[in-house]
């Protein structure tokens, strides 16, 4: 099968390594075969090495290196950064973040609940 | 240097079937089903449509210099089987002597050939066909053989067989021209152009 993801302007991609590790990017161009310029709402356009980046389902309708206010517009009206967190790899992300961040106390909540739940099933099936 | 993107793409004709799995394959037609692995080769295979028909495509992304020789390797195999299922293969050969006429038996039905008296000498060279390949004499010319078959590999190989079991030995072979040689490469069913 195809690759269908593919490295293009306004692909927006994840950030896999390094010191913005787990920020969404849009690619607003490409500078050689394995850098891209990226830009976020919340930084300054950098490039990027492709080896540093996984790249997602989702595009953008932009041109070439836009500038910032375009690029904000753009994200806005396609809501890309919000489609990705309803994805099921941002679903996947998010629990992950949840449950590093959990407390004892929560943790002990959910226990209590999982009980709670399989006493139910086990009490419907008999 | 890698070069960014490599594509070909092969038109299936409407008589054939083409099915591609895991870089096998298989190929249906009028004269029958080529199957091949083609998975030494390190390239994205895969059927699609274009402008309605169906087509083979191959891709390859960042690919160096032996992977980019490997989209129209694939491209030119796929096509060959594509020609053996709808217009087969037939490869000509002629027997060649001076002086002493080399003599051809076909046994098993076009399986094996026996060649007797090449150059004179006692012994008999049997050689055996490959899978799918048959072989006969041709009726209209003199000294002629005939291998028909769906597989190219198989008809050239079995043709390079015959010619290499005749070969002299220990004499000058510009002067001793006898043996067994490819005089055409054509096709079995040739549509009327």
């Amino acid at each position: 099968m195809p690759f269908t993801r593919l490295v293009e302007v306004g692909r927006v991609a994840m950030v896999n390594y390094g010191k913005d590790y787990g920020k969404l990017v849009v690619i607003v161009d490409i500078i050689d075969q394995a850098r891209a310029l990226c830009d976020a709402p919340d930084m300054t356009r950098k490039p990027m090495y492709f080896k540093r980046l996984a790249i997602t389902e989702f595009v953008i309708d932009i041109s070439k290196s836009p500038n910032k206010k375009t690029l904000i517009a753009a994200l806005n009206s396609s809501k890309a950064f919000e489609k990705f967190a309803e994805s099921a790899w941002g679903k996947k992300l998010a629990a992950k973040k949840a449950k590093a961040a959990s407390t004892d106390f929560s943790r002990f909540k959910a226990m209590i609940a999982k009980k709670a739940k399989s006493a139910k099933i086990k009490a419907a099936l008999k | 240097m890698r070069q960014v993107y490599n594509t070909r793409e092969l038109e299936i004709p409407a008589d054939v079937e083409c099915d591609i799995k895991s870089k096998v394959v298989t190929v249906k037609g009028p004269r029958g089903t080529l199957t091949r692995d083609l998975s030494h080769l390190q390239v994205d295979l895969f059927k699609t449509e274009i402008d309605g028909k169906p087509h083979v495509k191959v891709e390859v992304w960042h690919g160096t210099s032996k992977r980019l020789a490997g989209t129209r390797t694939v491209v030119s195999h796929i096509n060959n089987m594509i020609l053996g299922v709808t217009r087969g293969f037939r490869y000509t050969m002629r027997l060649v002597y001076a002086h002493f006429p080399i003599n051809v038996t076909i046994e098993d039905a076009g399986k094996t050939i026996e060649i007797r008296n090449f150059l004179g000498e006692k012994r008999v060279r049997i050689v055996k066909m490959l899978d799918g390949v048959t072989i006969a004499k041709d009726k209209g010319t003199k000294d002629q053989l005939v291998l028909e078959g769906n597989d190219i590999e198989n008809v050239s190989r079995s043709s390079a067989q015959i010619h290499a079991c005749c070969l002299v030995r220990a004499k000058d072979i510009r002067k001793f021209l006898d043996g067994v040689y490819v005089n055409g490469k054509g096709h079995i069913y040739n549509p009327e152009e």
